[in-house]
């Protein structure tokens, strides 16, 4: 069948990987500066302590900063796309679909982020030009206390 | 006033800007250690049919999140966002954030707001549509 997935492919389901970060003032400081977030409670201390969270936060979605592993170039497809979608399935071409991000605790400096990521779904469609492979990935963020701070699930499209 | 007070069913969330560059896809790649030849080379976008180098997922989803961020200001906080990328947006095109108050949720004291937003080009073409959940904190 056209849109069958591989076994090999579908074992790859479930298989969990895990890594750990520690978050730095610098780090929060350069991803609020990537996505041009202007907003002092990111770059101020002063600033920053007179808000709830009486420190230095990370952006809602800072978490994308450690959400692809950062493998060597060479274990990279040769599109350099993220391993996290490097799947054996007949199709070459990706583009990032879609998330759901779950946001539930502020990272601040100093604490540690345990990433626990996943393949959770492959299926296909017929898109209008050919058939699209799905591939829903999932990626938990602990901090220091086991505590789910956040957590992605992310669509990757890949056509022929 | 806080936002809170004046939220209701069908309240515009007003509008927000932003203007992806080459160099700001660049710096979200480097942050976000991502290598996809997409959004660095213009040459490898367009033999994939895109048509340049293409806005980062995240980083549309990032936009939202500041999006949402701004109107709550600092008596909440985004909870939940889910977006869908529709078209692709490059470098140069002005994408514009709105969104519309849905449903109101009264949880452990807090109260949660859920809004559709959406965001379009200069062409008025939608880029991403989706939802955001904003949790406003007890005073």
């Amino acid at each position: 069948m056209e849109n069958e997935i591989s076994r090999e492919a579908l074992k790859l389901i479930g298989v969990e990987k895990q890594r750990k970060y520690v978050v730095t003032k610098k780090d929060i400081r350069r991803f609020a500066q990537a996505i041009g977030d202007p907003n002092p409670l990111y770059y101020d201390e002063v600033y920053a302590k007179t808000t709830r969270f009486e420190s230095i936060v990370a952006p809602p979605l800072f978490c994308h900063s450690v959400a692809f592993e950062d493998v060597s170039p060479e274990q990279l497809p040769p599109d350099g796309s993220p391993v996290e979608a490097d799947v054996p399935i007949p199709a070459k071409r990706m583009v990032g679909g879609g998330s759901v991000f779950e946001n539930y605790i502020r990272f601040k400096p100093g604490d540690t982020i345990v990433v626990k990521a996943k393949i959770k779904d492959l299926y296909t469609k017929q898109g209008k030009s050919g058939l699209l492979y799905f591939i829903v990935h999932e990626t938990c963020f602990y901090n220091q206390n086991n505590e789910l701070a956040a957590k992605e699930t992310a669509t990757f499209i890949k056509r022929i | 006033m806080h936002v809170e007070d004046s939220v209701a069913m069908g309240t515009k969330l007003g509008k927000f800007v932003k203007k992806p560059d080459l160099k700001q896809i660049f710096m979200f790649s480097a942050i976000t250690w991502n290598r996809h030849a997409i959004h660095y080379s213009r040459e490898r976008a367009i033999s994939e049919g895109l048509p340049d180098v293409v806005v980062q997922r995240a980083l549309i989803g990032n936009f939202l999140a500041q999006f949402l961020d701004q109107w709550i200001k600092d008596v909440g906080d985004v909870q939940r966002l889910e977006w869908k990328v529709v078209r692709s947006a490059i470098p140069g095109d002005t994408l514009t954030c709105t969104g519309v108050v849905k449903k109101e949720i009264i949880e452990n004291n807090n109260k949660l707001i859920e809004c559709d937003i959406e965001m379009v080009n200069q062409r008025a073409e939608t880029i991403a549509k989706g939802v955001g959940t904003v949790r406003f904190y007890t005073r």
